[in-house]
């Protein structure tokens, strides 16, 4: 481009004009330097938002250590490996109790016994499972007890941290006297854990005599009258010999257990990372896990995905390739108008409408054979994906309709010249040729599905823990959390500079780092792949 | 000896043909099924708030839905009749029956009333932050088209803006609330929310502007140029009023996306419930520095805060059905008026 006011004009040129120049700059300049202002506000926002992010997040590791180191010095930890011990009790006494109702099924359903007579033949077994299940009750009580030494622990540190808090405040404000006035007590953790640690040789007795009681049980066990529950059974004696051998393990931890052991840095990181549980406002110990929340947020868009990939690259390859003009014309605008529609209303008709028709559907008899079905939480993974699939199929409509679009015209008449059918054409040479373009779309389409808030907020059901696996492809009835959701649900509750606010803003830092991760994979997949011969 | 009924090279029905057109067909289903869903949600919300916001007698629309506040809704029996009324009617019914003092009622929040100050909120937040993101976004797509030359700036630019489109739009909210809410100490504020929404939506805006700037062609700046004006001249006079209609029927897109997200105003400019009307302050300068209520907020309130039954679904569809309408008509009138454009500028 030639630039026609080129300033450097011959010095001997006859008509000459003075301009008008601002700190060296031409007005021509000026208003160049305006515009370009503007388009770097594109590159500052961006930067902003990381700038933001990390100022309020990044605190959340050094207040996670803390948390963590706390929770070892109190011996909330010590408390913990007990806790576990009791936790896989209770598992065990679980699977007995759902022994007892398959037991019960058997007798009413197969040898057809009224209730009551069933429940009378079952009062060996029941007698069997209180011996069972009582067996641990010592040690729950000795658990009850030291739990309420370690929370007073913690208690007191949190107290003195309050007040040295105060002092530092008032020093602030200049009140020395008032600040001399705050009385601190240093809390000496190891003074204060001595009663705790000194119940251990109480407690390897007790979880001696435990796992003695427990074997013993075992031996009173009642004959089960069917094969497949006699297995069952024979598995619960297998598998409370194998915990009654592993509770040596638990009084190892406790002997070698040191509350002084530094906690290393990278644990609060880790335990974030990895963390499988978000627990939060709890009279125990806090934990923010991003895990459930990540699996919830990749679930959600796993279900989403399945359903607007095939919907909306169909749509797209019926539009470009196989629908008249006319059609077209009309399709087209019409699936662009689906992308309008406000995602708190398809959140709003998720609670309304689509989570009690799914469920209703889910509970038709010939439909059971489906995976998870009948359901009874309205509000879960599979309502959300549904809905979120309509959020994506726009947009991965869209842009998979511009890359067909893209594809050379020669491709096509080469291949009909051939002979090949239009199906042929389609399968074989359109859509590879279009391909990197179609994966992009749909990577763009999951961005949007992961970055999406307002319908899994209402329609995801907001169960914080990670779905059970085992059930198969019905885990996709069950409820579950997401990172989105969690951010618009707790932000307006926490309070502002605590860890769970920072634990917040970190969750925005993952959503915020994935996004372009998905972009930047998305950009590079079209940049590579281009088809060169136009 | 009679010839053939069919032409010799007439295709023939066979396997392959059938299969294809069996493949045409599952293309086709898989169409129609999308529009299926999207016209299912707009004619369900359609159908069920049609009820609210209109009626059978004149002047046809509930009027009062539209110029009310939200109030609580009361449900009571009295002398044998059963009544439904919102908050003040019910205390001016209190009053004037003072046998009716004692009565039991039932009690839904917001199920009553009209939702003319979400209304109004939404009307507020668009028109601001589209001013700046207009202002921003026509100016940077200015100089992206008609000054940069490629290179390196510009490429990171470039590169800026398509991040920034995909960045979740809780994420906003996040940076709005950690910025100017915080930092700023704006609190929750019509200037925050439409800063953020404005950043939100700057992408679209930027994008759309440069798609109408580059539809102008380059003969009209080439003959400006060579009649001797600057280039300031010539993008002022020949360039911004030929594309100046497709950059504002191409942001209408963005107003709708706009006017339709929640997750960046939840923590930045929406109050959950708010007396005042906006301008209703002592103040001209805290007009900028105060919360309003939205209607895509206030369906998130109305659809998580209160339960469903016959009584507050009114307010639900009928919040859903108003909002989805605007909404759709600014999408549709941006769609048609864009295609229109499309098939008028052919220079």
């Amino acid at each position: 481009m030639s630039e026609p006011n080129s300033t450097a004009a011959p010095a001997a040129f006859a008509i000459q004009k003075r301009r008008l120049r601002l700190l060296g700059l031409t007005l021509d300049d000026t208003i160049k330097a305006f515009f370009g202002g503007n388009a770097v506000v594109a590159i500052v926002v961006l930067t902003l938002i990381t700038i933001f992010l990390l100022r309020e997040g990044l605190g959340f590791f050094a207040q996670n250590s803390q948390s963590l180191r706390v929770y070892r010095q109190a011996g909330l930890e010590y408390v913990d490996f007990i806790r576990a011990e009791v936790d896989d009790h209770t598992a065990l006494t679980r699977y007995l109790s759902d022994l007892r109702l398959r037991q019960l099924t058997d007798l009413t359903e197969v040898k057809k016994l009224s209730l009551e007579d069933a429940n009378a033949a079952l009062t060996k077994f029941d007698e069997f499972a209180d011996k069972f299940s009582g067996t641990v009750d010592p040690l729950r009580s000795m658990l009850s007890d030291l739990t309420e030494q370690a929370t007073a622990i913690k208690t007191k540190f949190i107290v003195t941290g309050d007040k040295k808090e105060e002092r530092r405040q008032l020093l602030a404000e200049g009140k020395t006297a008032e600040a001399a006035a705050v009385q601190i007590e240093e809390t000496d953790f190891a003074a204060e854990l001595k009663p705790l640690v000194a119940t251990l040789p109480a407690f390897k007795e007790g979880n001696r005599e435990f796992g003695r009681a427990l074997l013993a049980t075992l031996d009173g066990a009642p004959v089960m009258p069917a094969p497949e529950l006699a297995a069952r059974m024979e598995k619960l004696k297998q598998l409370t010999r194998d915990y009654v051998a592993g509770l040596p393990a638990v009084e190892h931890a406790l002997e070698t257990w040191d509350y002084a052991r530094p906690i290393p840095a990278w644990k609060a990181v880790s335990s974030f990372v990895f963390g499988r549980q978000w627990l939060t406002a709890s009279f125990w110990q806090d934990w923010y896990g991003v895990i459930p929340l990540f699996i919830g947020s990749l679930m959600v868009s796993i279900v989403a995905l399945v359903l607007a990939v095939p919907l909306g690259v169909g749509a797209a390859i019926y539009i470009n390739q196989i629908a008249s003009l006319r059609e077209q014309r009309i399709i087209k605008p019409c699936i662009e108008f689906i992308s309008a529609i406000p995602s708190v209303v398809l959140g709003f008709f998720g609670i309304a409408v689509l989570g009690q028709a799914l469920r209703a559907l889910s509970q038709v008899s010939w439909l059971s054979w489906m995976p998870g079905f009948p359901y009874s939480e309205r509000l879960n993974i599979l309502t959300a994906g549904c809905l979120l699939a309509l959020i994506a199929v726009p947009t991965i409509f869209t842009l998979a309709e511009d890359a067909l679009n893209n594809v050379p015209r020669a491709f096509k008449e080469a291949s009909f010249a051939l002979g090949a059918s239009r199906l042929q054409t389609i399968v074989k040479i359109i859509v590879p040729a279009s391909l990197s373009g179609i994966i992009s779309a749909v990577l763009l389409g999951l961005g949007r599905v992961v970055g999406e808030t307002m319908v899994v907020l209402l329609c995801a059901g907001n169960r914080i823990a990670i779905p059970d696996f085992t059930a198969g492809l019905s885990v996709v009835t069950q409820p579950v959390h997401t990172m989105t959701g969690i951010i618009a649900q707790e932000m307006g509750e926490v309070v502002r500079g605590s860890i769970h606010y920072r634990a917040l803003f970190v969750v925005g830092l993952v959503l915020f780092a994935l996004s372009l991760l998905i972009n930047y994979v998305a950009q590079g997949i079209v940049r590579k792949y281009r088809i060169s011969i136009g | 000896m009679s010839a053939p009924a069919v032409h010799r090279f007439q295709s023939q029905p066979n396997a392959a043909r059938r299969s294809e057109r069996a493949a045409f067909w599952l293309f086709r289903a898989a169409t129609y099924l999308v529009l299926a869903c999207g016209l299912g949600v707009f004619g369900t919300i359609f159908f069920k708030g049609a009820g609210t916001v209109f009626k059978a007698e004149a002047p046809f629309i509930n009027t009062t839905f539209f110029t009310d506040a939200p109030e609580s809704l009361y449900i009571f029996e009295f002398e044998g009749k059963k009544y439904e009324m919102g908050d003040r009617a019910f205390r001016a019914f209190k009053e004037k029956h003072p046998a009716a003092a004692k009565v039991k009622s039932e009690s839904y929040v917001y199920s009553a009333g009209g939702i003319f100050p979400c209304i109004v909120g939404t009307v507020l937040l668009v028109v601001g932050s589209m001013t700046i993101a207009l202002v921003l976004g026509v100016c940077a797509a200015i100089y992206l088209n008609e000054y940069a030359r490629d290179g390196l700036f510009i490429r990171f630019v470039r590169l800026a803006i398509l991040n920034l489109a995909g960045v979740p739009s809780i994420v906003f909210g996040l940076f709005g609330f950690g910025m100017f809410v915080i930092y700023f100490g704006w609190n929750v504020s019509l200037l925050a929310g439409w800063f953020t929404l404005a950043f939100m939506v700057l992408p679209v805006v930027i994008t759309a502007s440069e798609e109408s700037l580059k539809a102008v062609p380059k003969g009209f700046r080439e003959g400006s140029l060579a009649l001797g004006a600057t280039k300031w001249q010539t993008i002022r006079k020949n360039v911004v009023p030929y594309a100046l209609p497709g950059i504002l029927t191409s942001s209408i897109l963005g107003i709708a996306r706009v006017a339709g997200e929640t997750a960046p105003i939840m923590f930045t400019a929406a109050y959950v419930v708010r007396d005042k009307l906006p301008w209703e302050v002592e103040k001209a300068g805290e007009f900028l520095f105060q919360g309003v209520m939205a209607l895509p907020y206030h369906i998130y309130v109305v659809s998580s805060k209160i339960p469903q039954n016959d009584y507050t679904e009114r307010v639900q569809y009928g919040t859903a059905f108003v909002f989805l309408l605007v909404v759709a008509l600014i999408a549709a009138s941006s769609i048609l008026l864009r295609n229109h454009l499309r098939s008028r500028y052919k220079w």
